[in-house]
């Protein structure tokens, strides 16, 4: 048995006029939550369709479990939430999960029971109303995401697979959707989720991978993605704002990379060589009246940022969605 | 074999079987059918003459018994029903010439008493010379009715002036008793095969069927694709099985709904007219004559003329046929976005199927002819021409056989076909892809 629910490697996707996804690997180990983070276009949607066996790679190996996804029944072990979410409209929502569950190999009358469990725990039957009977296109949109939610988990799945599920979610709906997969973490489950929204993903996942233009730019754990690039931020915060030696000493590119001017602090990126001692002894010397000057980790937000900016993509990008 | 195949058919098919409009169209279908053939039954009865031209009076101004003839001839008459009580039975007035104007005013006018008389006869001189009747009455403006005065007449004319020339009575007397009636019967190289028209029939009610089957639960197929795609859900349910499964259950859920309303629709259908036609017929009247032209229940006139073999051979083709177009028209559904784009997808399918209908007519006048066999091997024509040309003719088993493999093979390169399609169409969106696209999707798929 396999320690990793998702085992890619080297797969590659073309298209008529473009690449896809290129030569991307990636392992999800069993019991995390992992961040699959990009841009719009950067081939998510592709990689988890992939995954799920929709569309088949040109070239590479994608395993779950430890065995190719193309085994027999190996993805009635998946649930899946896609991004463009949609029930039958016609059809009573019981019968919708009954017949979801049914694929995935549930026998009906256990579906029942858990239908039933499910529609409790969302308050979709109560007392009063049960939205079981109801056709799909009676509910209210939250109620149907919630259908969506629990036809996605009905059969209980090992690996949990959401493709960009905080789109069109309230906040109440997007914090119901954050604690259900701390749950699923909890109880052992796999969760691989797409997102472009980065303070989700830092604080939910585990492990992230950042793709940009089919390519993976980097991945691993959030907390050792965060330490790499630690040590080269600094948060600085001055009394009496900025004065003209100080604004200097910001400019000086032998000291200072990047230079993000928030509203109540200035986050500096140091140069590469430089040291933030030398760049504390020179403010003070410039006269600085220093308030906050604070070796900080960056947020997922700005590394994101950083490595998929210094590739160029500008186009469709979002820090907080 | 996908067992998921059967939980997309289930689906398909209980959420079909379940909707009101199918309850509406299973049970409005029959019941205008079998309507429509109740109503052509009694027009057909009311085509013969009524009772009516036995309740008149016939005034006879001859020195014949031309008068009597015709009376006792009216009321020996089958096709006219049973005789009823004495009041409805031709009276005959033996009048002189002179009393003519005078008993045809008092006749005229007891006509017009209501629940009398129907009308008047009168038979005059001019009448045994060939030349003229006369006929007044209620009814005059019913051509059966008339016509049904004027061969009376007219083969009693015959039989006086027959006597006049010393022909013997008991000839005479045969010669009015010769009822024709003509029966006609297919024959073919094996011998016998029932009636020509029963033949018919059969081929053209399966013909037809299949045509419905196609066009009603084709378009529906097209529908419940286009609805996965629009509504999303293509996508969960494309994680859980594989488009080709989907496009299966489809295919065998929806063909299970057509076939379960067809077999509904002949069983409804039989059921309404075996219940109606007694009903009517009695309004009608029961001779024997109108009893045996009232067509039987369409169900077993069509079983009569079909042997097993035929039977097997009409649901192969059945099957296939459904297959083949099927599979199109889900093809046609996963290409598009919208309804208007599904019926300009649709549209070659159905040029396909309507070139194969539109050559029923020239098949049936030529049942064995060059293009009659010719559509009989092309996949997407041989299911509804052939069951017409086997109730027709006979047609060789090679060819039989050979035809159904043709279009067995056709529907397999369909399927192929249309799964390459479906997997890539079901998760397209956007605009409508062009044919180049297309095929780019069956080569890459």
């Amino acid at each position: 048995m396999s320690d990793l629910a998702i085992d890619i490697r080297n797969v590659v996707k073309r298209y008529e006029d473009h690449v896809a996804v290129r030569d991307l690997s990636l392992q999800v180990p069993r019991g995390s939550v992992y961040g699959l983070l990009g841009p719009n276009g950067a081939g998510k949607t592709t990689t988890i369709r992939m995954i799920l066996d929709i569309i088949l790679p040109d070239s590479g190996s994608i395993n779950l479990f430890g065995v190719a996804n193309t085994t027999n029944g190996v993805m009635d072990r998946v649930g899946y939430l896609p991004e463009e979410r949609g029930l039958y409209k016609k059809m009573q929502v019981r019968r919708v999960l009954l017949f979801l569950a049914e694929l995935k190999g549930i026998n009906p009358t256990d579906a029942a029971r858990r239908i039933d469990e499910w529609l409790d725990r969302f308050s979709l039957r109560t007392p009063e109303k049960d939205w079981g009977e109801a056709k799909v296109d009676e509910l209210s949109r939250g109620m149907q995401q919630k259908v969506q939610f629990i036809a996605t988990l009905l059969h209980d799945p090992e690996l949990v697979i959401l493709d960009e599920p905080f789109s069109g979610l309230d906040p109440i709906n997007a914090q119901a959707l954050k604690d259900a997969v701390l749950e699923l973490k909890r109880r052992g489950k796999t969760v691989i989720f797409s997102t472009h929204i980065m303070d989700n993903a830092e604080k939910m996942c585990d492990s992230v991978c950042i793709i940009a233009r089919g390519e993976k730019v980097l991945d691993g754990r959030v907390t050792d993605v965060k330490r790499a690039a630690s040590t080269r931020h600094v948060a600085l915060s001055l009394v009496g704002g900025v004065q003209n030696g100080v604004s200097e000493v910001l400019h000086d590119t032998s000291l200072v990379r990047k230079l993000d001017d928030n509203a109540n602090f200035m986050e500096l990126e140091l140069a590469p060589a430089a040291d933030s001692q030398v760049l504390l002894r020179r403010l003070l010397e410039a006269g600085a009246n220093i308030d906050r000057f604070e070796m900080m980790q960056p947020s997922l937000h700005q590394i994101f940022l950083q490595r998929v900016g210094a590739q160029g993509i500008e186009t469709g990008m979002s820090g907080h969605g | 074999m996908d067992k998921k195949i059967f939980i997309v058919a289930k689906r398909e098919y209980l959420e079909r079987v379940r909707s009101r409009w199918f309850v509406i169209m299973t049970l409005l279908v029959p019941a205008v059918i079998a309507g429509f053939v109740v109503l052509m039954a009694y027009i057909g009865t009311r085509g013969n003459a009524s009772n009516a031209v036995r309740h008149i009076t016939i005034i006879n101004a001859t020195d014949t018994d031309l008068g009597q003839r015709v009376a006792n001839a009216l009321i020996a008459d089958t096709t006219l029903g049973p005789i009823g009580n004495d009041s409805i039975r031709p009276r005959v007035l033996n009048v002189s010439a002179a009393d003519l104007a005078a008993t045809e005013q008092r006749v005229a006018a007891e006509v017009q008493i209501p629940n009398h008389i129907v009308g008047y006869l009168v038979i005059s001189d001019s009448t045994i010379a060939g030349k003229s009747v006369r006929y007044a009455g209620r009814n005059a403006s019913s051509v059966s009715d008339t016509d049904k005065l004027l061969s009376t007449v007219r083969e009693n004319v015959t039989m006086i002036r027959l006597q006049r020339e010393g022909v013997k009575p008991e000839i005479i007397n045969d010669m009015a008793r010769t009822r024709l009636r003509l029966t006609s019967e297919r024959l073919n190289e094996r011998g016998r095969s029932g009636s020509g028209a029963a033949g018919l029939f059969a081929g053209l009610v399966v013909g037809v069927m299949l045509l419905m089957l196609i066009l009603i639960h084709g378009q529906n197929i097209l529908r419940g694709v286009l609805e996965e795609k629009a509504t999303r859900v293509a996508e969960v349910v494309i994680s859980s099985v594989k488009p080709e499964s989907l496009l299966a259950g489809k295919v065998l859920g929806v063909g299970g709904v057509g076939l379960t309303q067809q077999i509904a629709w002949f069983a409804i259908t039989g059921y309404l007219i075996s219940f109606l036609m007694p009903i009517i017929m009695k309004g009608a009247k029961l001779g024997g004559a109108a009893a045996a032209a009232a067509p039987t229940s369409p169900v077993s006139s069509v079983l009569s003329t079909m042997s097993p073999m035929v039977i097997g051979v009409a649901v192969a083709y059945f099957i296939v046929g459904f297959v083949f177009y099927a599979t199109l028209y889900a093809a046609a559904g996963s290409m598009v976005n919208s309804e208007q784009e599904a019926q300009q997808a649709a549209a070659p399918v159905m040029v396909l199927i309507m070139s194969a209908w539109l050559c029923v007519n020239p098949v049936m006048l030529a049942p064995s002819g060059k293009l009659a066999v010719a559509l009989s091997w092309l996949p997407w024509s041989s299911p509804i021409i052939m069951p017409i040309r086997m109730g027709l003719t006979s047609v060789a088993p090679v060819e039989i056989v050979g035809s159904i493999i043709v279009a067995a093979v056709g529907s397999i390169f369909t399927i192929w076909l249309s799964a390459r399609i479906y997997r890539v169409g079901m998760l397209m969106y956007g605009k409508k892809p062009s044919f180049r696209e297309v095929a780019k999707w069956i080569r890459y798929a």
